[in-house]
């Protein structure tokens, strides 16, 4: 019985025991090995990947911008600058989470910020999100009161995020030089772009640990800071000065003239390749980089397509952050001839007491390859003139044939050597490249015909920045420099970065050749076609240009123009080199479309103010003493007699209003200058006349009929441009537009051309 | 050679099938309770109690207010349970068989009125509350399965190989508890109740080709609990790829992935955690063994995987040593229920498995489960208690 039930129970025991020896393995061997498989897959080959997932959930990362470095101009003045600012955000999930009113803290920042109240409050409807950002660049005092908005009522859905904000002290201060940032703080124009990468600097952040709903962790300050390195400054080669004669010159040509498609200027010191001045028209205030002028703006508004509006917007942006001076290629005309000229000298092919022979045209039979006869500008011709007065004349035909001389093959590798083939490797962006005939079609010995034009400045396309920096090769003793705005960069340990790069190209021609040129250039100004660039005390050298755009005259449209003039100063031994040029003027100013008639004058006008801020001496010569003019000296309280003897002893006329002894008044008022000759008034014991008058049209007068008719409306006359006592001067602008009221007693000042020097040259 | 040994001791000291009879010589036969697992057992609580304040005080801090309420709770519902566990142990083995069928009477009958009484949380009743507390009337389900079974097996003897007695009346009570399962609905306590049922017979010496049919059957059962139920298929693809998926599911076990994977070899070191600030929902319950490998890394994960497996290995030591087969049985199926909940748990948070909502014993925060973990704890310490010294060695 025990071992009948002992052999069942034996049976039925080893198979408990054996099957209970099989859940031991599997769920207490097995089951924990597959386990901890896993969690190695997991916690040791996945690591990394879900260790960097984890952390950017859980971090927090606050950005400590770095602060862009300043720009300076040549004195260390700031041209632009950055400061603290904030954008303020809103966190909407936090507003909901709170239960903050999306209306009050959306009328609240509304009025605080300026931004629209309909806005904020669609963007409160997001509740997923944490950052909805309301407005950026918001300066410090605005972002103190959010702050106190914000303290004051306990918003915790308001944010405040540290950023900075471009400043530009000076406003359209050159403008397309230095450029601007976008709202991202990256350089989009000028220097901001093209140094973006020393002046941004390296945003610093705080790294903290945060909770699923944001807020700092309990019992952990963990903290992670890396520090902000802030950004280099840079200090420019450009007199901030200069830039403003610069600037103020050029807008007034635009106005005079009616300037179509505005105008550049380059001021240069010739020797080294720094600018000290760089302007286009039309500017815009850095600011305010999306804002057009008030010119575009009306257009603008005029446009009811949003398409439409859209690309002319982008347009007119485009058109006011375009750097002409570098970016806009021309047909550069006579100023080219100062290369032609230099080059000829250089190689012995002509002497300075050559003479050439202008009979107006050069029959095309001369020139192979030409159909039809190479027409000087002046059609009468300019008769037999030595090498000097050649240039003085502009005479196209003397310089065909001093192209010729000097053979197509030449004619190139001068090109190549004054760096016409290339960008001149100035430091800002946008500089175009030129535009050539091909070699085989230049160097074509059947066809002279490119060759001819191209020794008058035609048939090929050039930027200002090459031309300026090729004639300050042939004026500053023939050195090409590498033009430049940049001086120095220096990080914020005062370590020099990057240096001024004043350094020779190569030297191009001799400086025999370059003194020769200077002298010639010097005469084109004393008695030539270049005369109203004329600055009294001055030695001027320069040479005009007018060109029609031949690409599009060619396309039918109406005829087009750029008037420039290239000037240096002084002649003997050049500090600044000035290259104006005016792009499309029209017929309704009235003044003669011409390099000589309209950016001379221009040119001189910015010499006269800037050659004594450089602190160069004004040397007068007998003639230009007498043509200087007087300053009227304080005569109220003298005796008539003796008020009488003072002024005339100053060269000046005089007029008596009244029979008292003594002086009660005078026009024009003391200290203001007057051109000599001209008749001062003074009231003995009568009333000194108050009050307004039009001003006359001038435009066109000669200087006699100017001055008595400014006279006769009890103004006065001052005058600069061309000299007063050469024999046919005309006004060609002045201060006070026609018909706008000036007081009484008020001086005038009219630029003075040259009537005889009218022409398209 | 083992076994035989043992078999041959067995044969010795009790020539009869113990179960039920001579309380008094059973009584005689009283030694120690085993130390070892009692010792694992107290080591795996303490681990528990204070993960649950490492992981807890985020939570608890935002949403209680207090950082220390979970904490506190569980120490003293732990406190209380270490007692309840000790005076278990002290109870006679024969009692539990005797109790084996009123505790599944009253089990099916709370499973019975839960979905009627009991809170509905998440879209399932599941819960009875206390007042104080509240259970899961599915918890004492699976103890009392278990007693049940035992006592059946042991009553059935050699004529578990038969249809009728082996695998007949263990099924009609498995489709009776999950059918009660299936109302709330319970899925994760289902799939217990009826892994428990098969390790039971298994033991118990059910013939295998039962499990065969019954294996092809519960895959069919299980195809249709994943078509028909929305939440159980959301659950399937949030475990294949669980990052393409943008609901709570996924984003559940990807941060239960972010927690384990940052925690590396080392860890972040004890309440360094950084995904319990609200990152990973369930952090002190379902998902605290994120918490700990993200604090304490591979190393402590293989340190507690290591002691749990001592604690089962050492539980079935114990079955096999067990005086009788109702002991034997009993100590399996509470340690082979130990054994798939942390299975089932770790592998879910490690997304080997489709997410269920399984607690890991002795860690999870809950004061009921705690203290039922600790009173089956008892059972199998009472249970140690009655094997004779000399079986010990």
């Amino acid at each position: 019985m025990l071992v009948e039930r002992g052999g069942a129970e034996l049976k039925t025991n080893r198979v408990i025991l054996g099957r209970t020896f099989v859940l031991l393995a599997v769920c207490g061997v097995i089951a924990f090995a597959a386990l901890s498989v896993r969690l190695y897959d997991i916690q040791i080959r996945k690591h990394e990947y879900y260790e960097e997932r984890a952390v950017e959930q859980q971090t927090r990362q606050t950005t400590i911008a770095a602060s862009r470095g300043t720009i300076y101009d040549a004195n260390g003045k700031i041209l632009a600058m950055s400061a603290s600012a904030d954008t303020v955000f809103l966190s909407p999930y936090e507003m909901q989470l709170y239960g903050e009113d999306p209306e009050f803290v959306a009328s609240g920042l509304s009025e605080l910020l300026g931004v629209d109240k309909a806005s904020i409050l669609e963007k409160t409807l997001d509740t997923k999100s944490w950052y909805s950002t309301i407005k950026t660049k918001v300066e410090q005092e605005t972002a103190e009161q959010v702050r106190a908005f914000k303290e004051e009522h306990g918003l915790k859905s308001i944010h405040l995020e540290a950023d900075t904000k471009r400043y530009y002290p000076y406003g359209t201060l050159a403008c397309q030089v230095i450029g601007f940032v976008g709202d991202e703080n990256y350089g989009l124009e000028g220097l901001e772009a093209q140094f973006d990468s020393y002046l941004t600097g390296t945003n610093g952040a705080v790294v903290r640990l945060k909770t699923e709903r944001g807020t700092d962790l309990l019992f952990n300050d963990f903290e992670d800071y890396y520090d902000a390195s802030d950004g280099s400054d840079i200090t420019l080669t450009i007199d901030s000065n200069i830039q403003h004669y610069v600037e103020k010159y050029l807008a007034q040509a635009i106005a005079d003239y009616d300037i179509q498609n505005g105008g550049a200027c380059i001021a240069m010191d010739p020797k080294t390749g720094r600018i000290l001045a760089l302007a286009n028209e039309g500017k815009y205030d850095l600011n305010n980089y999306l804002e057009v002028s008030e010119k575009d703006r009306a257009e603008l508004d005029l446009i009811t397509d949003p398409e439409e509006y859209g690309t002319k917007l982008n347009e007119a942006l485009l058109r006011q952050w375009r750097n002409k001076a570098l970016s806009d290629t021309y047909e550069p005309g006579s100023v080219f001839k100062i290369i032609t000229l230099a080059m000829a000298l250089e190689e012995g092919v002509v002497h300075e007491d050559d003479t050439f022979y202008c009979g107006g045209a050069i029959p095309a039979e001369q020139i192979p390859g030409r159909t039809d006869p190479l027409k000087c500008w002046r059609s009468a011709g300019h008769g037999s003139q030595t090498l000097a007065q050649a240039m003085q004349n502009s005479c196209n035909v003397a310089l065909v044939n001093i192209g010729m001389r000097i053979g197509a093959e030449k004619f190139y590798e001068y090109i190549d050597a004054f760096g016409f083939f290339e960008r001149t490797g100035f430091d800002l962006p946008g500089e175009s490249g030129s535009i050539w005939w091909r070699d085989e079609v230049f160097l074509d010995a059947d066809n002279k015909s490119q060759l001819a034009a191209a020794s008058f400045g035609q048939t090929f396309n050039i930027t200002p920045i090459q031309l300026i920096t090729a004639v300050s090769a042939t004026v500053n003793g023939g050195y090409l420099v590498r033009p430049h705005v940049v001086e120095q960069i220096t990080d914020q340990s005062g370590q020099v970065l990057l240096s001024d790069d004043s350094a020779v190209v190569r030297q191009v021609i001799s400086s025999e050749t370059s003194s020769i040129v200077r002298d010639i250039l010097e005469r084109v100004v004393s008695e030539g076609t270049g005369v109203n660039a004329h600055v009294s005390g001055y030695r001027i050298g320069g040479k005009t240009g007018t060109t029609t755009k031949t690409s599009e005259e060619a396309e039918g449209k109406p005829k087009e123009y750029i008037v420039s003039f290239c000037g240096v100063a002084p002649a003997d031994d050049p500090e600044i080199i000035v290259l104006l040029l005016l792009d499309n003027p029209t017929n309704e100013s009235g003044i003669y479309i011409s390099g000589g008639a309209m950016a001379a004058p221009v040119v001189g006008g910015i010499l006269s103010d800037v050659l004594p801020y450089m602190g160069i001496r004004p040397q007068y010569t007998e003639d230009e003493v007498k043509e200087m003019n007087i300053q009227v000296k304080k005569v109220e309280g003298y005796t008539v007699s003796d008020a009488q003897a003072v002024l005339e002893s100053s060269g000046l006329a005089v007029r008596v209003v009244g029979g008292g002894d003594k002086v009660t008044g005078q026009l024009p008022a003391p200290g203001g200058t007057v051109s000599p000759g001209t008749r001062v008034i003074i009231y003995a014991d009568a009333e000194t006349p108050e009050g307004e008058v039009a001003a006359p049209d001038l435009g066109g007068k000669s200087y006699n009929a100017a001055k008595a008719q400014l006279e006769e409306l009890g103004l006065f006359i001052r005058s600069s441009g061309a000299p007063a006592s050469v024999g046919d001067v005309a006004v060609t602008t002045q201060s006070a537009p026609p018909d706008s009221s000036v007081k009484i007693g008020s001086i005038i000042d009219v630029v003075l051309i040259d009537r005889n020097t009218l022409g398209d040259y | 050679m083992a076994v035989r040994e043992y078999e041959t001791k067995r044969r010795g000291e009790a020539p009869e099938d113990a179960a039920g009879s001579g309380d008094g010589s059973i009584a005689a036969g009283r030694g120690h309770l085993d130390l070892p697992f009692l010792v694992l057992t107290l080591i795996m609580l303490a681990i528990g109690v204070v993960m649950i304040l490492s992981a807890s005080f985020a939570r608890a801090y935002y949403t209680q207010g207090d950082p220390m309420r979970y904490f506190m709770r569980q120490t003293g519902f732990a406190g209380l349970g270490v007692a309840l566990m000790l005076i278990t142990s002290r109870v006679r083995v024969s009692m539990f068989r005797r109790a084996a069928l009123p505790v599944m009477i009253l089990s099916i009958v709370l499973l019975a009125i839960v979905p009627v009484v009991g809170a509905k949380i998440n879209g399932a009743r599941r819960w009875i509350d206390l007042g104080v507390t509240t259970f899961q009337p599915s918890e004492i389900a699976k103890l009392a399965e278990i007693l049940l079974f035992s006592s059946m097996i042991c009553a059935f003897k050699k004529r578990m190989r038969t249809f009728k007695y082996g695998v007949a009346p263990f099924v009609v009570v498995v489709a009776l508890l999950v059918a009660l399962l299936y109302i709330e609905p319970h899925i994760s306590a289902s799939v217990i109740v009826v892994a428990i049922a098969a390790i039971m017979m298994f033991a118990g010496g059910t013939r295998l080709r039962w499990f065969a049919a019954c294996g092809a059957l519960l895959a069919g059962g299980a195809y249709l609990t994943v078509t028909r139920f929305a939440y159980a298929s959301e659950r399937i693809t949030a475990w294949l790829d669980p990052e393409s998926v943008s609901g709570d599911q996924g984003y559940q076990i990807i941060q239960s992935l972010y927690a384990i994977g940052s925690g590396g070899l080392f860890g972040l070191g004890l309440g360094q955690g950084r995904q319990k600030y609200l990152y990973l929902p369930m952090e002190h319950n379902d998902y605290i063994f994120s918490v700990y490998c993200e604090e304490l890394g591979f190393i402590g994960a293989i340190l507690v995987l290591a002691l749990f497996a001592m604690l089962i290995i050492r539980g079935y030591w114990l079955a096999l040593h067990a005086r009788d087969r109702f002991g034997s049985l009993v100590v399996t199926g509470i340690t082979s229920l130990l054994a798939l909940q942390v299975f089932l748990n770790i592998a879910v948070v490690t997304n080997m498995l489709p997410s269920t909502g399984i607690s890991l014993p002795f860690f999870s925060y809950g004061g009921t489960a705690l203290l039922l973990q600790l009173f089956e704890m008892g059972i199998i310490l009472a249970i140690s208690r009655e094997i004779p010294v000399s079986g010990t060695g």
